[in-house]
């Protein structure tokens, strides 16, 4: 159906400034090695910079911000593999920050004393990826066989169900009146979840930089962790596979008939989104020594949502941006923490009213306006104008920050 | 087995109740589904608030000292409030939130109703209470129980199922028999040939929403006075649960949620009583992904052709 060309991307041309490019093109800039590397390099040495501030000064707080900066960084992990799963292949999963918690619960029973297993970090992470892909697998084959709008809410039932077992199984299930398991059966710890999860055996000094606290070695391998994540999505983006994804994202009907067994690619993107949410899941386990249950409630998923959109889908320095800016502001704006959902809400229903590519996103979501355009030029004048006003205020905005979106062009007259 | 035909009866009784309640709440799902194609997240939520809106009325008129008013009065006007003001909430949530994204991709008018839902939840949870809200019920409404045989249910589930039943024939003969009823209809089949014939779609587009949303409204109330209680969290599981229900009757035919709704109470009612009442909310989403992997169209629903 969509007429306009799906996805914009227009390297910035020759004698055009950078600045008067659109989102695609700032997009392209943004994820250059040359942009790229010297972003990682900066954020790794960030921590180090903070402590010889406070070494060498009377500010306190490398610790805080190295530790908000951790949680950025865990944040900016998730947002991207949403990005892979919502950006890339268009398929809304809401049940998202269930496989975080899947990831946190598989690797806190391997590696604590819930159940007297104390895996090593590999063996442990074999687990975590088993665990994970067996569950996406489960949610997966059943509900992407079906459209799109299924998929969002099998996948938040999901969430909620899985919520619900991690509540409930501190005891064994009964089923039936027949229950399963011996009586002294925790798995979970209910509502306490699991404490004392063992952190990886990492050296508590390097070579050259001494001894490293706790927190600067997890923000380093969230640091890593997304280096890794995003070298491999820009290698995704281009392959066959990348391309497939794309395709089904912005015409199924088009994209199976070239042949894409869409169902395939659908189950890829879902599972290794999964995998990557349950690998950051593992870390935080370890990060923060427990596997909580309300660390992934529902709202969570909303969270790393609206990094992603307001971000960009698609876009993967707007992911790290969203991650920031939606990272940060709780944690200096503790007294106002309660509003937090309501401010998120707002932000992103005002996001995607008004600008539902985000600020860097590449993926055309915004109201077509030829051949699906008809009900407005039809209709009568009080039901032509709210919608006239809207799309001169996105007009404006992409004017503004001197988009090339096709749509952009003049009104077409009646 | 005794156990079993013992209890049956009443769990019986028990989920046609809180089935009636997932049909009219169902019912929202597939009207605004049918006419929209787009699954309204935050219907729950408005469901959630019609329950707030009618416990504000009873706190303002019991503890306003009206509680002279006989009861039957006091329920109409909670529904009426209710009914009224989530209604034009939800023409002002399709107004502001869904409106501007009608012609976009997919994706977006979802993402916008659970940013939508969420918005709705965070205002009551900030605004009016982050715990359960109760409502002085017995002040105003029989605690009666209706007995019969073995089997026992309060008046006011009653009540829920009576309402429930009424205004699903209601919206079934309005939209079935009436001109309007036949725009909205004609809508849902094609939005732009019904522009073509004359239809005003945003006028068939707001009513609609008006309609479901006043349903959910009275969902509220009927849940408030058979519960006592509303929280700002309630409509989320039972959102997901009422669409439950409407993609197992069939999602965008209106009889299909209805008759899903009741079946899907039932169902849970059963399963919790006579298997597991700890995962009682996991039987509604096993229902949804095996009526998804069977007749993914829902048992009264028509094949989704080349939507799949």
């Amino acid at each position: 159906m969509s007429a306009t060309p799906a996805v914009i991307e227009e390297p910035p041309t020759r004698g055009q400034h950078l600045w008067q490019s659109g989102p695609a093109a700032w997009n392209e800039a943004l994820t250059r090695p040359v942009v790229m590397i010297p972003f990682f390099i900066l954020a790794a040495a960030t921590p180090l910079v903070l402590q010889y501030l406070e070494d060498n000064s009377s500010w306190i707080g490398a610790q805080f911000w190295t530790t908000i900066l951790a949680n950025c960084a865990m944040y900016a992990c998730l947002a991207l593999s949403l990005n892979l799963v919502v950006g890339y292949a268009g398929l809304l999963n809401l049940g998202f920050i269930a496989f975080f918690g899947i990831g946190s619960y598989a690797y806190a029973l391997v590696a604590s004393d819930q159940l007297h297993q104390h895996y090593p970090i590999w063996s442990a992470l074999l687990v975590v990826i088993m665990v994970t892909v067996a569950f996406a697998l489960l949610v997966g084959v059943p509900a992407l066989r079906l459209r799109g709008d299924y998929l969002a809410i099998v996948t938040l039932g999901f969430g909620l169900i899985m919520r619900d077992l991690i509540l409930d199984l501190d005891r064994p299930p009964i089923l039936a009146g027949h229950q399963f398991g011996p009586s002294d059966l925790n798995l979970t710890g209910g509502t306490n979840g699991i404490h004392q999860v063992d952190p990886f055996k990492l050296p508590t000094s390097l070579p050259l930089i001494g001894s490293v606290p706790h927190f600067v070695m997890y923000y380093w391998i969230f640091i890593g962790v997304l280096a890794i994540f995003v070298f491999c999505m820009l290698r995704w983006r281009h392959t066959r596979t990348g391309r497939a994804w794309v395709a089904i994202r912005e015409d199924e009907l088009a994209a199976r008939a070239m042949g894409v067994n869409t169902f395939k690619y659908r189950l890829l993107a879902f599972t290794v989104s999964a995998v990557m949410a349950g690998i950051v899941g593992m870390i935080d386990a370890a990060f923060i020594f427990n596997a909580f249950p309300g660390n992934f409630d529902v709202q969570q998923t909303v969270m790393v949502f609206i990094m992603v959109i307001l971000g960009g889908l698609g876009s993967i320095p707007g992911a790290i941006l969203g991650a920031i800016a939606f990272t940060v502001p709780p944690f200096l704006l503790q007294q106002f923490v309660f509003i937090k959902y309501l401010v998120i809400s707002l932000v992103l229903i005002a996001v995607m009213v008004f600008r539902p590519e985000g600020l860097l996103g590449t993926v055309s979501i915004r109201p077509r306006k030829t051949m699906g355009g008809t009900v407005e030029l039809f209709s009568d004048q009080a039901g032509a104008e709210p919608s006239a006003g809207t799309q001169g205020k996105a007009a404006e905005l992409e004017s503004t920050t001197g988009a090339i979106v096709p749509e952009a062009g003049p009104e077409p007259s009646v | 087995m005794e156990y079993f035909l013992q209890n049956f009866p009443q769990q019986l009784v028990n989920g046609l109740e809180t089935g009636s309640l997932y049909a009219l709440i169902a019912l929202g799902y597939t009207l605004i589904y049918g006419i929209l194609e787009m699954l309204n997240f935050a219907h729950g939520d408005v469901f959630m608030v019609g329950g707030f809106l009618a416990a504000g009325v009873t706190a303002v008129l019991v503890h306003g000292g009206v509680s002279f008013l006989p009861g039957v009065l006091l329920v109409l006007l909670m529904m009426v409030f209710a009914m009224g003001g989530t209604g034009f909430l939800g023409v002002a949530i399709e107004r502001v939130a869904y409106r501007p994204l009608r012609n976009a991709n997919r994706l977006a008018p979802l993402i916008t109703a659970i940013g939508v839902s969420l918005f709705l939840e965070s205002v009551v949870q900030v605004f009016v209470s982050p715990a359960p809200v109760g409502l002085p019920t017995n002040a105003f409404v029989s605690q009666g129980q209706l007995r019969f045989g073995n089997v026992e249910t309060p008046l006011t589930g009653v009540l829920l199922f009576v309402v429930s039943i009424i205004l699903m024939v209601a919206l079934d003969l309005f939209v079935f028999r009436t001109r309007f009823g036949s725009a909205m209809r004609a809508t849902a089949q094609d939005r732009e040939a019904a522009t073509f014939m004359g239809i005003d779609v945003d006028r068939v587009i707001m009513v609609t929403f008006f309609a479901a949303s006043a349903l959910a409204g009275m969902g509220g109330v009927l849940y408030g006075l058979r519960f006592a209680t509303v929280n700002f969290f309630m409509g989320y599981l039972l959102g997901i649960k009422a669409f439950t229900a409407a993609v197992i009757g069939g999602i965008g035919n209106l009889r299909g949620a209805m008759l899903g709704g009741l079946l899907l109470g039932v169902l849970e009612s059963l399963g919790g009583g006579f298997i597991s009442t700890e995962f009682q909310d996991a039987f509604a989403f096993l229902a949804l992904i095996v009526v998804l992997l069977i007749r993914p169209q829902g048992l009264f629903g028509q094949p989704l052709g080349d939507r799949a």
